[in-house]
């Protein structure tokens, strides 16, 4: 046992075999794979929009109306007869890219902050967890809200946001996890050998730490779309013409008898991407499950 | 095997599902019990007739408060309220009202001239705030306690001459005054309940509360639970109190009418607020619909803020008014429902025809702009539109937005603010342009164009021209026949329209869903709503098929 994890250390300070082993099993996985693949092809479509989309997302054609899908507009149109298909492609551009960002922000703060904390201990833990908690206290969509009123309407102020207010869990996950790792035997020895504290934090804590960190960052992606969908209904989000898949969602639900087309592809986007998450999430974390690596 | 099972337990699941969805819905328990359900459209800002504004508000407080006159929801004629009679002066000037003997408040105090007198010097009062103070303008010296330029109200043209006997003295002939007595704020309040729960000028203080409120109308508050309804019992001591055909009236604030319409078809409610755009054809094509269309006096405009850039420019505001295709908009987004509105009294008010000085004209809309120093868009600095959140608005908006796109080449954001909020920004004027309805208060030219005069408590444009002001101050009550001063109108709305402080869209219908179950409720040009009238019959459907 002891040797097994030795043995592993200086594998992993010798290069890359985390990632490709990591690799090997993920192929294994369909499911995982699948969900990359459908992700990737989600993220390639989003950023390609611009030159691919059928027509223009803004331009209206008030007397055609709501069209139900056809060979001109696949998707079918909206009430101001522009086409579907464009406007949810351009809503994925702005929900795969709150989605995304705003879970990075979310994430590079809250690990650094939890395990800063985890692994200094002491005061500086129980300061740093204490702001954590006050943080926690207050109502975040309170904050969302007093933010954009103070900095005033912008998407990429939205992600900050939403990722600023995002990472809390995120920190008190990581904490608990270093705290936990910092007993390990393999650390201590890291300790020993005199690696700098930023260095073992990044060597050996941050992968250790993945499978959790990875499980709640699917989480995480999903409940920020959701939170955008929520901000812009409110007024304080995106503003049309742009939009997102929440807000298309949230007009296509109240013209479902009607229009049902107008709920039911913008729907199946976001739960295509929501399942190709988990998914790969799931498959992510057994892979880079770092204990159960030599099995 | 497994299928079978699975069947039968979806099956179990529904009846659970079915047994606790059920039991009676609110409109045939409503219909047993004479209460109305009604939809009204969002939580009122307050019930103090001299404080709110608004047409929720204005549901509600015509339900517990009644004037001297009422208007008859069939005819729009004024009937006796408060006062059981009237007398005018050949010269139309002294109105002289008698308080029914049997008019009572709700605690059971008679109702006197003196409190009417109580109640118009606190509309009046500056202190007060009251946006619709200038209802009571026609009177003499009204408008100067108002104002503050007196502070006397003893020189006001208001006199009891004794507990039974209002007189009311006019600037001058004013042919829609008995009208206004069916304003709320020109309503009575009770003085000593206003006095015990905070200063007589004071706003929002509790006398409004369930168990505080005293009031003399049909029905008395039993309930009013913020956001989620507010209750309505029939009251023991309104003088016609044997012709209210209800036991009681429940409010909703249904804000969102996709959920309103829901709501109906459910059984919750007797009658919504509005509908849903994209279900008015589903509802016309149905037999005997519950959708009831009718033309409305208001207009549905925007402001345009005169005093901040770019639309301080007349020329700006001629750009964005030309280009957009009102007939387009209203054939398409709008469903036919309305019609396209070019000025701000809407057409045949009272045979009022208003000036029409402007077409659907891209090309001249852009030499405009250009003029204005923004050739093709080039140099636009944005422009912000607000709106109260509701769905119709925001379509509206982003149909707008995107004809200036075409035929401007302008950026134009929308956004929008919850009813408080776009209130407030609308009244300190912080916008550039906003969303706004008028409804008329009473069926006259009057009423649309005394809104831009310059201290108009509702103009909110920063528009004012002391010539406009003369015109509709002096001249046109002065005007010897109908004629003359409908001229004097013409060519003020005229003057108004060339500055262009707003942007006409389009001139309302009402569009309710009114359940087969309602008698009483006609569709009118004010969709003035009077409860006494109305009565639910509970063998609705024995009559409906019947009929068939």
């Amino acid at each position: 046992m002891t040797t097994d994890v030795i043995s592993d250390i200086t594998e992993a300070e010798q290069g890359s075999s985390l990632w490709h082993d990591a690799w090997l099993r993920l192929r294994k996985n369909k499911m995982a794979l699948f969900g990359g693949i459908t992700l990737l092809l989600f993220v390639i479509i989003a950023i390609l929009t611009p030159l691919i989309a059928p027509y223009s997302y803004e331009t209206q054609n008030l007397d055609l109306g709501a069209t139900p899908p056809s060979a001109a507009h696949w998707l079918g149109t909206d009430i101001f007869g522009r086409d579907l298909l464009t406007q949810v492609m351009y809503g994925g551009r702005i929900s795969l890219a709150v989605g995304f960002v705003a879970t990075s922000v979310a994430l590079v703060i809250g690990i650094t902050w939890g395990a800063i904390a985890g692994y200094v201990g002491g005061r500086v833990d129980a300061v740093m967890m204490r702001l954590v908690d006050i943080l926690y206290a207050l109502p975040f969509m309170i904050f969302i809200v007093l933010l954009m009123v103070v900095f005033g309407r912008n998407v990429l102020l939205l992600f900050l946001a939403i990722g600023a207010v995002e990472w809390l869990t995120m920190a008190r996950i990581m904490r608990s996890q270093v705290q936990q790792l910092r007993q390990q035997e393999f650390v201590e020895a890291a300790i020993s050998l005199g690696l700098p504290p930023h260095t073992i934090i990044r060597r050996h804590l941050i992968p250790n730490a993945l499978g959790p960190i990875i499980v709640y960052t699917t989480l995480t992606i999903p409940s920020v779309m959701l939170l955008e969908a929520f901000l812009s209904f409110l007024g304080l989000g995106i503003q049309p013409p742009q939009t997102s898949w929440g807000l298309l969602i949230s007009y296509g639900a109240e013209t479902m008898e009607e229009f049902p087309w107008l709920l039911i592809f913008p729907g199946l986007a976001l739960t295509l991407t929501l399942f190709s998450l988990n998914f790969l999430g799931d498959g992510l974390r057994d892979a880079l499950d770092v204990r159960r690596s030599k099995d | 095997m497994n299928h079978k099972l699975l069947c039968c337990f979806l099956a179990a699941l529904l009846i659970t599902l079915t047994a606790c969805g059920g039991g009676e819905s609110n409109v045939a328990q409503g219909n047993r019990e004479g209460i109305l359900h009604f939809g009204n459209g969002s939580e009122p800002q307050g019930l103090d007739p001299h404080v709110v504004t608004g047409v929720p508000e204005n549901k509600l407080i015509r339900a517990l408060f009644e004037g001297l006159a009422v208007k008859n929801p069939y005819t729009l004629e004024p009937e006796p309220g408060v006062a059981e009679s009237w007398d005018i002066s050949e010269d139309g000037r002294i109105i002289t009202f008698h308080i029914n003997p049997q008019a009572k408040w709700s605690n059971g105090e008679a109702m006197t001239a003196g409190d009417y007198i109580w109640s118009w010097e606190r509309a009046l009062s500056p202190k007060m705030g009251n946006l619709y103070a200038y209802m009571l303008f026609p009177i003499v010296n009204s408008e100067a306690y108002a104002k503050g330029k007196i502070t006397d109200f003893d020189e006001v043209g208001v006199k009891a001459l004794d507990d039974q006997t209002l007189q009311v003295t006019l600037n001058e002939s004013t042919p829609y005054f008995i009208q206004l007595m069916d304003h709320y704020s020109t309503f009575a309040v009770h003085p000593e309940t206003i006095e015990k729960h905070g200063k007589k000028t004071d706003r929002f203080t509790k006398w409004t509360r369930v168990a505080n409120m005293v009031n003399n109308g049909p029905f008395n508050l039993s309930e009013w639970k913020l956001n989620r309804r507010i209750a309505m019992v029939k009251s023991d001591t309104y003088w016609d109190r044997d012709n209210v055909k209800l036991n009681g009236v429940v409010f909703y604030p249904t804000e969102n009418i996709v959920s309103e319409e829901r709501m109906f078809r459910v059984g919750q409610l007797h009658y919504t607020q509005g509908i849903p755009l994209d279900k008015i054809p589903v509802y016309q094509a149905m037999e005997d619909t519950p959708y009831i269309q009718a033309p409305y006096l208001g207009t549905y405009f925007y402001l345009f803020n005169t005093t901040r850039p770019p639309v301080d420019d007349v020329r700006v505001r001629k750009a964005l008014s030309m280009s957009i295709d009102r007939e387009k908009l209203n054939n398409t987004v709008l469903q036919k429902t309305n019609v396209a509105a070019y000025s701000i009294t809407p057409p045949d008010t009272m045979g009022y025809n208003p000036p029409r000085l402007f077409d659907y004209d891209p090309a001249l809309a852009r030499t405009l702009l250009a003029d204005a120093g923004f050739p093709d868009g080039e140099g636009w600095p944005g422009l912000e539109l607000v709106y109260n959140t509701s769905e119709s608005h925001r379509k509206i908006a982003v149909a707008l937005q995107q004809m200036w796109k075409d035929a401007l080449n302008i950026e134009v954001t929308i956004s929008n603010q919850e009813w408080k909020v776009y209130l407030d920004s609308v009244t300190q004027m912080d916008f550039q342009i906003a969303r706004r309805g008028w409804i008329g208060d009473y069926v006259d030219a009057n009423n649309f164009l005394d809104l831009y005069l310059t201290d108009g408590g509702n103009n909110n444009t920063g528009f004012s021209d002391p010539r406009y002001d003369e015109m509709i101050l002096k001249l046109a009550p002065q005007a010897k026949t109908r004629e003359e001063r409908y001229r004097i109108f013409y060519e003020a709305e005229t003057m108004l329209m060339e500055q262009m402080p707003i942007l006409p869209v389009y001139t309302y219908t009402s569009k309710h869903l009114i359940h087969p179950s309602v008698k009483g409720l006609p569709s009118n040009l004010m969709d003035s709503l009077n409860l006494k009238y109305v009565s639910l019959d509970p063998n609705w459907e024995k009559a409906q098929t019947e009929k068939k």
